[in-house]
């Protein structure tokens, strides 16, 4: 099949030989851990341990709050020693002992359990962008999803994680496409690849034909695609496979693909059929100060000083530590930060590797941003509009359509940190946001809070109305004192009909907001989707205390 | 959160680099260029240049912004070598002063400097000269010897004696411009109303300048998108008129190795500054200049029009940038709308 072409891109120095010569290992155990509760797309995760609790590898630290969020699981055995608003610091008995969930057959459990198991093991998208994957894959009760598109370009120079996980878990990673094409009810899987992982092509070939003779639920097809960054961008990975453009402002779901990533489909198999919870991932270790590079499974919550200073890195040479890829990735400012979900690659890079950047000259309009730029945006004009700080201009230009793959900034010759502009153009819009809605915002919290209020009530008469029938079939002699009319209790079964659609239409207007700015804060939906929440409860106790009233009617 | 800067960079070449680039790359139209018409060539760009050094440094003074990384950038140098290399040989040297700082001063450093001019700093200052000192401008010597008979008078500040005492108008251009309606082009050419070896002398520099744009292309410090837009939309035009009338305008191969068209079209229109950015831009605003050149040669007073057409177009970059947004991948419209989301 031909692969189509997305606009712009570059060819930066791959540097991947580094770290993909050495096979995939497990990294020593750490002594300590400390998990972020923020680790992924929304709000951050609640502590639900306390300082002194024993816990083992894959006990639940951290309960997710509201729907936009993902569980935190502790990734060593050991005790917890402190918890902050932000982390769980857990000491390490050094035993590892593990407590998993109940293994499940994906191709026999229901889906509801398995949307379930995906939500309790705290399973997020580990490509970057740390999304919810049980929400991910819900998606498909708003749209039809037809297509699978299993992410394995890694465009990024230095990465390599993807790449050993599929030499390695090959199999494993196309079993897992398979349950989430089953989730999101996908008839095809297509896995995108570029064409400098020829061991990772070979593995993937090797399993096609045996996965064509099993009748998979899903096709399978593997199409390789040439070496240009950003072809693992989302929406240039879809064009480029499959020839559809993602709708500005949209989804992936919108045009019918679902997106994953390799490591995020072998964890999710891994919870589903093995019940391990999410603890650890693949991580490359990798740049010029590293003197062992490769990629290791490492225990989220590892310390990225430690976890360096196990594996070898010249200090002498170490000039900064970049998490993520050299293009999109941020350098660190403490090497005392932990490994996250999301972490998919260390640069120990030295000074020669990574130049600081040269002093800023004036842009001269050359345009070779505009070539390179692959969602075909103007980034010289949107950079004298963020530094002009004109948002309206900004928004015009579709700053949001920016996906801040850095290869503008990359052949600049004016050395202008484009990408750094953009992001903090969109910061600041974020906020606007935010700071505009803030009455609306102020308002649907009094909502919620007349919405608990109702509940509480409704739940409190509802008791007492059991309590009463109960109290009258025992004594048979009561005399039914309030009597419900029939109609009545139609109108309140339609109302939690409605309340239950509430819930159904706040949920996707979450899921939509959140899957497509996963930087903005959505504290409001979440608070409007909690009213909906617990309007739908008082419908049900309401509902309740209706039928329990006229049964009561109707026993003497 | 702390935002910062990507961590790698490209080997994208500096701006310093791509100027420095440009300015070689006018080494063979200037060297041909010299081979005709004599050292007064090679000294014009050399006072231009060091008068645009001087006039930067000067004014970045008076702005008070960093001197030494500003001239590093070698722009005002590039600017000084382009308007030296349109001048007529050993022109004087206040006249070249005066075109340099309209150039370098006026037209760049007052509205905020390199990357801020609406207007090619080079063509103001050309455009300026032509239009104050037309006495200055028009007379072109016809070619001559190496070594000239003196520079003394560019040192003097008067006019070379071999202008004065050459045809007025003895560039081609200006030559057919001032032929009269009643005179037929091949009767005007059978009269070889030019110096001998005018014309091959002009076609071969127009092809220095060619090759030195050609390696600025394939070199990728300037892209193809307006030169050849402006040198198909002259063809294009000009072969129009000259199919309408061959007897009263030039054919389209001599509106092409004549006058600045090469030289205009690879480093004067490709001026990125005051040109469109996009690439759809770049290329209309190629040929705006491609179609004022034909038309102000053709039926303008103006023998040749480069220095006219590029002003004019920079005029319309505002516009054309306006018009020329791509459209973005996953927008229905390529069109940014301001009036939509403005409050």
């Amino acid at each position: 099949m031909p692969a189509y072409e997305f606009p712009g891109g570059i060819y930066p120095p791959e540097r991947k030989e580094r770290s993909n010569q050495a096979p995939l290992r497990p990294a020593p155990l750490p002594s300590e851990v400390t998990l972020p509760m923020s680790q992924h797309t929304g709000k951050a995760a609640w502590p639900c341990v306390n300082v002194g609790d024993t816990v083992k590898t894959g006990t639940l630290v951290a309960r997710r709050d509201g729907m936009v969020s993902a569980n935190v699981h502790a990734s060593i055995s050991g005790t917890v020693i402190e918890i902050t608003d932000s982390v769980i610091i857990i000491q390490g008995d050094g035993e590892d002992r593990w407590a998993t969930l109940p293994p499940l057959d994906w191709r026999t459990t229901e889906r509801d359990a398995l949307l379930e198991r995906l939500d309790d093991s705290g399973l997020i998208g580990l490509g970057g962008a740390g999304f919810p994957a049980y929400i991910k894959a819900q998606v498909n009760e708003h749209h039809a999803i037809d297509t699978l598109v299993v992410d394995a370009a890694e465009c990024e120079p230095y990465i390599t994680a993807d790449d050993l996980t599929l030499r390695h878990y090959a199999a494993d990673v196309l079993e897992g496409a398979q349950l989430l094409a089953r989730l999101c009810g996908a008839a095809h899987i297509i896995v995108g690849i570029e064409d400098n992982k020829p061991e990772a092509i070979q593995a993937l070939q090797a399993l096609l034909t045996v996965i064509a003779d099993s009748e998979p639920l899903a096709s399978v097809t593997l199409k390789i695609i040439e070496t240009r960054y950003p072809s693992g961008g989302e929406r240039q990975l879809i064009k480029k496979l499959l020839n559809r453009e993602v709708p500005s402002g949209g989804l992936p779901a919108d045009i019918g693909v679902l997106c994953h990533n390799p490591g995020t489909l072998l964890a999710g198999l891994q919870a589903v059929r093995d019940g391990l919870p999410l603890v650890a991932r693949v991580v490359t270790l990798t740049g010029d100060a590293i003197t062992q590079p490769g990629n290791y499974w490492v225990r989220v919550g590892t310390s990225v000083d430690a976890l360096l200073a196990q594996v070898g890195v010249d200090d002498e040479q170490l000039h900064q530590v970049v998490v993520g890829g050299p293009m999109m990735g941020t350098p660190l400012t403490s090497l005392d930060t932990p490994v996250t979900k999301t972490t998919n690659c260390l640069i120990a890079a030295t000074k020669e590797e990574l130049p600081p950047a040269p002093a800023e000259a004036p842009c001269i309009r050359c345009g070779a941003c505009e070539s390179v730029c692959p969602a075909q945006l103007l980034p010289q004009q949107l950079h004298w509009y963020a530094r002009a700080e004109n948002d309206a201009a900004l928004e015009a230009h579709h700053l949001f359509d920016c996906i801040e793959c850095g290869a503008c900034s990359y052949v600049c010759p004016s050395a202008i940190p484009l990408v750094q502009d953009y992001r903090s153009s969109k910061q600041r819009i974020r906020y606007k946001r935010i700071e505009t809605a803030k009455a609306e915002h102020a308002k649907h919290r009094f909502e919620f809070r007349q919405a608990r209020l109702a509940r509480e009530e409704a739940e409190k008469k509802a008791r007492r109305q059991a309590r009463l029938a109960q109290q009258q079939s025992a004594s048979s002699d009561a005399k039914g004192t309030q009597a419900v009319p029939v109609a009545d209790l139609r109108s309140l079964r339609i109302a939690q009909t409605a309340a239950k659609a509430a819930v159904r239409k706040a949920e996707k207007v979450l899921a939509r907001a959140a899957a497509q700015d996963p930087q903005q804060r959505h504290d409001d939906l979440e608070t409007q989707l909690a009213t909906a929440q617990e309007n739908l409860k008082a419908a049900e106790a309401r509902l309740a205390e209706a039928r329990a009233a006229s049964e009561q009617k109707e026993a003497p | 959160m702390r935002m910062m800067h990507a961590p790698q960079r490209g080997k994208a070449p500096s701006t310093a680099h791509v100027m420095r680039w440009v300015i070689a790359a006018t080494l063979p139209g200037l060297a041909v260029m010299t081979l005709y018409f004599g050292l007064g060539v090679l000294s014009n760009v050399l006072i231009a240049a060091l008068w645009a050094v001087a006039a930067e440094a000067l004014i970045l003074r008076l702005r008070h912004r960093p001197i030494w990384p500003t001239l590093n950038d070698s722009s005002a140098l590039l600017t000084g070598v382009l308007l030296g290399a349109s001048l007529p040989p050993a022109s004087p040297w206040w006249l070249i002063g005066v075109g340099v700082i309209a150039a370098v001063v006026v037209a760049k450093q007052l509205y905020g400097g390199l990357g801020h001019n609406p207007f090619n700093p080079a063509m103001v200052g050309y455009a300026l000269l032509l239009v104050s000192f037309p006495t200055h401008m028009t007379p072109w010597a016809p070619p001559q010897p190496l070594w000239p008979d003196s520079l003394w008078p560019q040192i003097m500040g008067t006019l070379p004696t071999s202008a004065l005492d050459g045809l007025s108008g003895a560039k081609p251009l200006d030559a057919l411009k001032h032929k009269g309606d009643a005179v037929l082009a091949s009767e005007f050419w059978a009269s070889s109303p030019l110096p001998e070896g005018t014309l091959n002398a002009w076609r071969n520099i127009a092809l220095a300048w060619l090759a030195g744009g050609v390696v600025l292309i394939v070199k990728r410090l300037i892209s193809w998108h307006i030169p050849v837009a402006m040198l198909g939309s002259m063809m294009l035009l000009s072969a129009l008129f000259y199919a309408s009338d061959t007897s009263h305008f030039g054919s389209p191969l001599f509106h092409l190795l004549t006058g600045a068209t090469l030289f205009g079209a690879f480093f004067i229109a490709t001026d990125p500054v005051s040109a469109a950015t996009s690439r759809q831009g770049k290329l209309l605003y190629g040929a705006g200049i491609g179609v004022l050149v034909i038309l102000i040669r053709n039926l303008g007073g103006y023998p040749d029009a480069v220095a006219f057409a590029v002003l004019l177009m920079n005029l319309c970059v505002p516009l054309l940038d306006m018009v020329s947004v791509p459209r973005p991948v996953g927008q229905a419209t390529a069109r940014a709308d301001e009036r939509k989301s403005a409050p």
